[in-house]
């Protein structure tokens, strides 16, 4: 312990200023190190505010003025490397779940028109502003989705498959086999996690009682519940891949910061690679999300 | 003495900090630094080490156990490892303090209603424009001005002496003369227009003595509250200027156009509802108000100025005809309910509200005419809307001319004026009196 707080005085005397008397600074260090010692400090650290802007519970169209994280997570460190400065963005709350009845019209298809259809800055695909019955709500817009266009959403597993339009979201016990898709449900009611990037779209490989297996734009295979929304189509931006960046800067308007410049050796990560796909996941037999909880 | 003291401690400083770039090398340089207390200053390289954060934790679940009463630490009155986090009451100040006042829950309010209202104020802007507003008042549209306005309008007789120098100078003034900027910013512009022109026309008055029986009010505020197929509407608020007169404005519309209006269909606009984007609460109060005493003496709303001025937002053209619509829709409503009494009825004797709005540049004309309080259903007698859009009074009041390739694009100063648009005015302001 002594040999600690000799060391904090060293490091405290090396850190004032060289243009006190010398002398009094060591000795008055010694004395604020042995017995001025404050003790442990026990009081928590400042509450963090980067993430304050996205801790909102109501739903708005209105954009929402957006902090950078720089890569940083919540305690300040870095888990993605290259992300810093770039243009101002603001982001637009997004409605994955296209199954979110208004309240008092429940179990009724939901007809919405297409008001808008619009860049995003936070994600590669496009963005439409729907609005049906007294609401308003931003979704990723497919292919030929249109200003001008009604699209319908339904809940309802027919006996016969439905003649399906583009934009339109059903389950996928309802779509006919081989049919393309987006947007696609893990568990029922949860929201949209897959195919959602710019010109992607999954297929409809079968239907197994109960379940359906979907392509994934990777030519992985998942099997998921029957019920799960699917959106009809392929994803808009579909020339997203086709963009070219032309020069660095334009990387950095993007957020995107340059890679580090050392040289590495290329290893086994270089290179084509031939292996099979991996089996087919299954999100079945999972527990509900309101089981787990 | 001085001096070798310095040279000493010099030494002893070097040695130090040779001490630590040794110690620096070493591993357990972490476990070091990591016992000094925190909060004592140190060097920015061990503020990493310091800024370690554990993942954010779960709160711990206490149950409850029915019949047991936990062992809290109330009476020590501090905290005591192993006995439970004392639960005080919220604590009652018993004084009002405006500060830290706490409003009560949206239920417990005196003027909730288990009804929701729709209410449209200054700041709405509706998705459909004008067909959501003609849905809501129960209105036909017709467009361009009725023939009683526009043969006022053409009227030699109406018109001020050396009327269009004198609207360029009104507008100059409040373009050009008003700043030494390039341009004045337009919350300053649009109400020196307004009231440039006013003043114009108010000079009629030599002519037309009826013209005294005006005045204007600015900051009014309205309340207006109707029901429409099950729902409840209201038109809120403050929201322009409004010109009242002691005299009521003349009927439009004749009976026979009236009627006529009743074979008339009303537009709808499925997938979407009547009621996007305006306010929905549940709490409010059922008023209908003029914003003005029973006894004023200018009892008649003769005609409502907007414009993008303190509070009002800026609106698209169709959003801010709408807007336009609705409220002179209110101000009729709130008059024949003060007039005729609550019960929904086809008045005897139209009421006629007129509206202009303007950006300072384009002006948006409206005449409205209530034929109904019987709102409720989508048949019967309809009211009257005649819209006139987008009537631009000049092109362009340019401080600096624009220059592109050595051409000069627009000149300097005023240009594009365009007289009929200020005659639609002065014949809407005289409409009544002549």
């Amino acid at each position: 312990m002594m040999s600690v707080g000799l060391l904090s005085c060293a490091l405290r005397a090396l850190s004032l200023g060289s243009s006190q008397i010398a002398g009094f600074p060591v000795a008055s260090g010694v004395c604020a190190a042995v017995t001025g010692s404050r003790g442990f400090m026990t009081s928590a650290c400042d509450l963090q505010n980067r993430s304050l802007w996205k801790q909102r519970d109501k739903y708005t169209v209105r954009p929402i003025g957006v902090k950078k994280t720089g890569g940083r997570d919540y305690t300040g460190r870095i888990i993605t490397q290259r992300i810093g400065g770039g243009h101002k963005q603001r982001y637009r709350m997004i409605d994955f779940q296209r199954l979110r009845y208004e309240a008092g019209k429940e179990q009724q298809p939901i007809e919405e028109k297409v008001m808008e259809v619009r860049y995003d800055p936070c994600r590669s695909a496009d963005i439409a502003l729907v609005a049906g019955g007294s609401r308003k709500r931003w979704i990723i817009a497919t292919e030929h989705m249109e200003a001008g266009d009604v699209i319908r959403t339904s809940g309802a597993i027919g006996r016969m498959a439905v003649l399906a339009r583009e934009g339109d979201s059903h389950p996928l016990g309802a779509l006919p086999v081989g049919t393309l898709v987006n947007n696609l449900e893990l568990f029922p009611g949860k929201g949209a996690q897959y195919i959602r990037a710019a010109g992607t779209c999954g297929v409809l490989l079968r239907k197994v009682n109960g379940t359906a297996i979907v392509q994934l734009p990777s030519k992985h295979q998942i099997q998921v519940l029957e019920t799960c929304m699917v959106t009809v189509g392929r994803v808009s931006n579909v020339e997203h891949n086709k963009r070219v960046i032309g020069k660095a800067g334009r990387n950095r308007w993007l957020g995107i910061r340059p890679s580090s410049g050392l040289w590495q050796r290329k290893g086994g990560w270089a290179g084509r690679k031939i292996r099979p796909l991996p089996p087919m996941k299954s999100f079945i037999n999972l527990p509900s999300a309101a089981a787990r909880s | 003495m001085l001096v070798k003291m310095f040279k000493a401690t010099v030494q002893r400083v070097s040695t130090s900090a040779l001490k630590i770039s040794q110690n620096r090398k070493s591993e357990n340089f972490h476990s070091v630094l990591i016992m000094i207390p925190h909060g004592r200053c140190c060097l920015s390289t061990s503020s990493c080490l310091y800024g370690k954060i554990l993942p954010r934790k779960k709160p711990r679940v206490v149950h409850e156990i029915a019949g047991l009463e936990p062992i809290t630490y109330a009476d020590r009155m501090h905290f005591v490892p192993g006995l439970a986090k004392p639960k005080f009451p919220p604590w009652e100040r018993g004084w009002k303090e405006p500060n830290h006042y706490q409003s009560p829950k949206l239920e417990d309010m005196p003027l909730y209603k288990d009804k929701p209202c729709y209410i449209f104020n200054q700041r709405t802007n509706v998705l459909e424009g004008v067909r959501q507003a003609l849905w809501l008042s129960k209105s036909v549209l017709i467009k361009g001005f009725p023939d009683q306005i526009l043969t006022l309008a053409e009227d030699p007789a109406n018109q001020i002496e050396n009327q269009d120098e004198r609207v360029q100078n009104a507008i100059k003034s409040s373009r050009l003369w008003d700043t030494t900027e390039h341009r004045p910013p337009r919350e300053r512009f649009c109400p020196s227009l307004l009231n440039g022109l006013l003043h114009l026309c108010g000079g009629l008055q030599v002519t037309h003595p009826e013209l005294a029986k005006r005045i204007l009010a600015e900051k009014y505020s309205l309340a207006a509250t109707w029901r429409r197929g099950e729902d409840v509407f209201q038109v809120r608020g403050q929201n322009g200027w409004l010109l009242n007169s002691m005299t009521p404005l003349p009927v439009l519309a004749g009976q026979e156009q009236i009627q006529s209006t009743a074979d008339q269909a009303l537009e709808t606009f499925y997938p979407i509802a009547p009621t996007i984007d305006l306010q929905n609460t549940h709490v409010y109060q059922e008023k209908n108000d003029t914003g003005f005493r029973e006894d004023y003496p200018y009892p008649h709303a003769h005609t409502l100025f907007l414009m993008e001025m303190g509070n009002a937002p800026k609106l698209l053209p169709e959003q801010l005809r709408a807007k336009m619509v609705m409220f002179t829709f209110g101000n009729a409503l709130a008059r024949a309910q003060a007039l005729y009494g609550k019960e929904p009825s086809v008045l005897e004797k139209p009421i006629v509200v007129q509206s202009v709005a303007t950006n300072g540049r384009l002006f948006q004309f409206v005449v409205f005419q209530l034929n109904t309080t019987d709102l409720q259903s989508d048949s019967g007698v309809k009211n009257l809307v005649w819209v006139d859009e987008d009537q631009p009074l000049y092109e362009f009041a340019k401080v600096k001319p624009l220059i592109k390739k050595k051409v000069v694009q627009v000149p300097a100063g005023l240009s594009g004026y365009q007289p009929d648009t200020f005659k639609k005015f002065l014949a809407l302001y005289l409409h009544g009196a002549v």
